[in-house]
């Protein structure tokens, strides 16, 4: 009976190479375009470009009333002459993403350079327990470092983090009321979810002694947003970490350009503390990437005013045209 | 767990080592264990709910055993009554409020709005019932009760059946439990093939048929009559090639365990009337009905007024069972009306008007209410032609095609059967050709088997 399972067990092993052969060669290209269609774009502008820009919906967006509608990386390519730089884009999008495209780039098109965009509000927790998350790991899951047929095979079994919105937004919840914040300066309040409660309980009253829902809805968010403490056991810093060791063994240089964030109405609507924070957050990563690793962070942390974001109601990173130029000078100085 | 997860992929071949592994005295232990790590992967603590069914219908047989007459029935009774008190608890509270609720509001009262916030325990519907087949058993005294708490608790619990059926009595699951089953080559080879004949079933014919029915379920008025029409019958065979998924894997798992479990499907949709249908179709469910309703109801040996009352009744309650909505029930009467209607029309009935009478009930069924099925039948008439194309529907027919290669090639003998009488390069091109279907083409959204929710 041994004898029988190990020739059967053999020729089904067989099979399962030639069947992984087939598909790769038939069916793995259309799947890519159905279910990883990200990865396609990086081939494609590998051969294009020298220097590869990944980016979040801050690459997408652009101000209606800019007369100018070109995009951070497009102004960054007319400013390099040396470099042609090619955008690889999609909305709420983050290292952990970014991370996958770029260790599945074409080994024989490498670039020169490749800027990844680091959003500090992706290290938060309203990011990183967002809804839109299965939707982000399920694209990635063909990219496996398995044969093409297992990964395909893994994306209809769902073998991802694939946790409902619900679950999702009970882990943020979660990592909110329970996370106490140990700054060496003081924060009025020692959890997002205490610091958001106050600011919801009747921070910003109208003339008429009615809550200002609008801007109590915005100051939450900010808090939301932006009041977490960079640690080293941040997963992104991990996702970071990875997208470093890979272009420091390929000899491409990296830049993390991390994108400007609107500390003036951060002061405004919720206090000079909550941008101490995310100065120190700031901080930690130019330090870790900047001068650990070597990394060229360009900081555009305070670089724009309130005024040059496009949504003045929300925390995107968003720009109008004089941010986006600015940004883009920043790297380009950077890239020279 | 889900069987279409990586989990059940790793689990299933965990549980098959250790079972041989083990002396055969310690094997009730694993399936015991095994059995509620399964369950407790969805909702742990609902893990209570079996244990509190298991206990009350274990004493309760042994008991009933001791005892004659009224308190013989007593026990009986008290043990179905905890049953369906679980049942009614969990998955008809919210219904029954919300239906008092829109009676009140049409004599112009209010009733008040109670929210359990409760989740229906997975799979409660079908443990429920099998439990309450073996109290009646024991009850009838067509079966002795169970002295081991640990077999019993085996019988309600038994993973690959536990979820979704097939319903099992005491007779047959009990005794295949006890077995001391050595290890066997042509167990595995069996088990193998259910399974892999269960997940191409559930993973590229359902799965890949359920896009297209969910978009145009949720919103009718988007669509045309012929789109329509299509959703109505990829329907009929996304919840077929589900369910008979589900039963496959099951009775694959359970085979490579050297257990047997029933068949609960027999190509229903090659059946030439209603009646027929309900032989082939979750048979399990179909004879539990016949065996502890309709039969005690009085059969077939009653008047006609009497039997179609019955069986109305009958087929309204398996509606209910289904689920706790009035679509449910409409979907369960109009099958009773079926079978009411179609003896006197005997030598009219064919394969396809049967099928097209299950489709047009599927649609209560499927509906999340009676507005989005009457909106479904009303664009049955929409004659424009916009829409998606051709192009779209592609992927779903290639589905429903090899769903029906399948079945036609099911429906003199089944699949591990038939397999087992064909020339061996054949049986193995057939083995790759399944594998490859099932690695390539497999759905990519999650979705869990329909029967779950019941």
């Amino acid at each position: 009976m041994v004898k029988q399972l190990s020739i059967r067990i053999l020729v089904l092993l067989v099979g399962v190479v030639v069947m992984n052969y087939l598909y790769t060669l038939f069916f793995f290209q259309k799947d890519l375009v159905k279910y990883s269609p990200e990865i396609l774009e990086v081939w494609k502008q590998q051969k294009r470009a020298d220097v590869l820009y990944f980016a979040e919906s801050s690459n997408i967006n652009v101000r209606d009333t800019d007369a100018v509608k070109l995009t951070i990386s497009e102004l960054t390519d007319q400013l390099v002459h040396k470099y042609h730089i090619g955008a690889i884009n999609k909305p709420a999008t983050h290292a952990g993403i970014y991370k996958k495209w770029i260790q599945k780039m074409d080994p024989t098109h490498l670039p020169e350079a490749i800027i990844v965009t680091m959003n500090l509000r992706s290290f938060g927790a309203d990011w990183r327990h967002s809804d839109l998350e299965s939707a982000l790991q399920s694209s990635v899951v063909m990219l496996g470092p398995y044969p093409a047929l297992a990964n395909r095979f893994l994306l209809a079994l769902n073998a991802f983090d694939n946790q409902t919105a619900a679950q999702r937004e009970q882990e943020m919840l979660n990592e909110w009321a329970t996370t106490t914040f140990n700054f060496p300066f003081n924060v009025p309040y020692p959890t997002v979810r205490t610091w958001d409660d106050a600011l919801a309980n009747g921070s910003f009253l109208k003339p008429d002694g009615s809550w200002d829902m609008e801007k109590i809805t915005l100051a939450c968010h900010y808090v939301k947003s932006y009041a977490f403490q960079m640690k080293p056991e941040n997963p992104r810093l991990n996702d970071f970490d990875e997208i470093v060791a890979y272009c420091q063994a390929r000899h491409i240089k990296l830049i993390f350009n991390l994108l400007a964030e609107n500390t003036e109405y951060a002061q405004q609507y919720v206090g000079k503390e909550l941008v101490q924070i995310m100065r120190y957050n700031r901080d930690f990563l130019v330090q870790r990437y900047g001068r650990q690793k070597g990394v060229t962070v360009v900081d555009n942390l305070e670089l724009l005013n309130g005024l040059d974001y496009s949504d003045q109601n929300w925390t995107t990173e968003h720009y109008g045209y004089d941010g986006r130029l600015k940004i883009a000078k920043n790297i380009a100085k950077a890239l020279h | 767990m889900l069987f279409n997860s990586l989990e059940y992929l790793f689990f299933l071949p965990i549980v098959v080592g250790l079972y041989y592994l083990l002396a055969p005295c310690w094997r009730w232990i694993l399936i015991f264990i095994s059995s509620c790590a399964f369950y407790m992967a969805f909702i742990p603590k609902y893990i209570l709910v079996l244990f509190a069914i298991i206990l009350i219908d274990y004493s309760a047989a042994i008991w009933m055993e001791k005892l004659i007459g009224g308190k013989k029935k007593m026990l009986l009774l008290v043990s179905l009554s905890a049953n369906i008190g679980i049942l009614a608890f969990f998955k008809y509270f919210g219904f029954a409020n919300q239906t008092l609720i829109d009676l009140f509001a049409l004599f112009g009262k209010e009733f008040k709005h109670y929210d359990l916030g409760i989740i229906l325990p997975i799979g409660l519907s079908f443990h429920t019932f099998q439990s309450m087949s073996y109290t009646i058993e024991v009850y009838r005294g067509v079966q002795k009760a169970e002295k081991h708490l640990g077999y019993f608790a085996n019988y309600v619990l038994f993973f690959p059946q536990m979820v979704a059926g097939p319903i099992e009595r005491y007779a047959t699951l009990g005794s295949e439990l006890r077995k001391v089953n050595p290890f066997e080559y042509a167990a595995m080879r069996d088990g193998f093939r259910l399974v892999l004949l269960g997940f191409v079933v559930k993973m590229v014919v359902a799965d890949q048929l359920a896009p297209f029915v969910n978009q145009v379920y949720a919103n009718p008025s988007g669509y045309n009559s012929l789109q329509i029409g299509l959703a109505m019958v990829f329907f009929s065979f996304q919840i077929y090639a589900d369910f008979f998924g589900y039963s496959l894997i099951a009775q694959g798992s359970a085979r490579l365990l050297g257990i047997r479990i029933m068949d609960n499907f027999r190509t229903p949709y090659f059946s030439k009337n209603v009646a027929e249908f309900w032989r082939r179709w979750h048979i399990s469910l179909s004879t539990w009905f016949r065996d502890y309703l309709y039969i005690p109801l009085g059969g077939n040996r009653v008047k006609w007024a009497r039997w179609a009352l019955n069986t109305l009744m009958v087929f309204g309650i398996s509606g209910l069972w289904h689920g706790a909505n009035w679509t449910f029930i409409v979907w369960g009467l109009l099958h009773g009306f079926f079978l009411i209607l179609e003896r006197p029309l005997q030598r009219y009935q064919t394969t396809i008007g049967t099928f097209l009478l299950v489709t047009f009930a599927w649609v209560f069924f499927r509906a999340p209410d009676f507005t989005s099925a009457i909106q479904l039948f009303k664009g049955l008439i929409d004659l424009s032609t916009e829409g998606p194309k051709w192009m779209d529907y592609l992927t779903p027919i290639g589905a429903l095609s090899l769903m029906l290669v399948l079945d036609w090639s099911y429906r003199k003998k089944r699949f591990d059967l038939m397999l087992a009488e064909i020339h061996v390069r054949l049986r193995w091109a057939i083995y790759f050709v399944l594998l490859f279907l099932l690695l390539a083409f497999s759905g990519t959204q999650k979705f869990t088997f329909i029967y779950f929710q019941f």
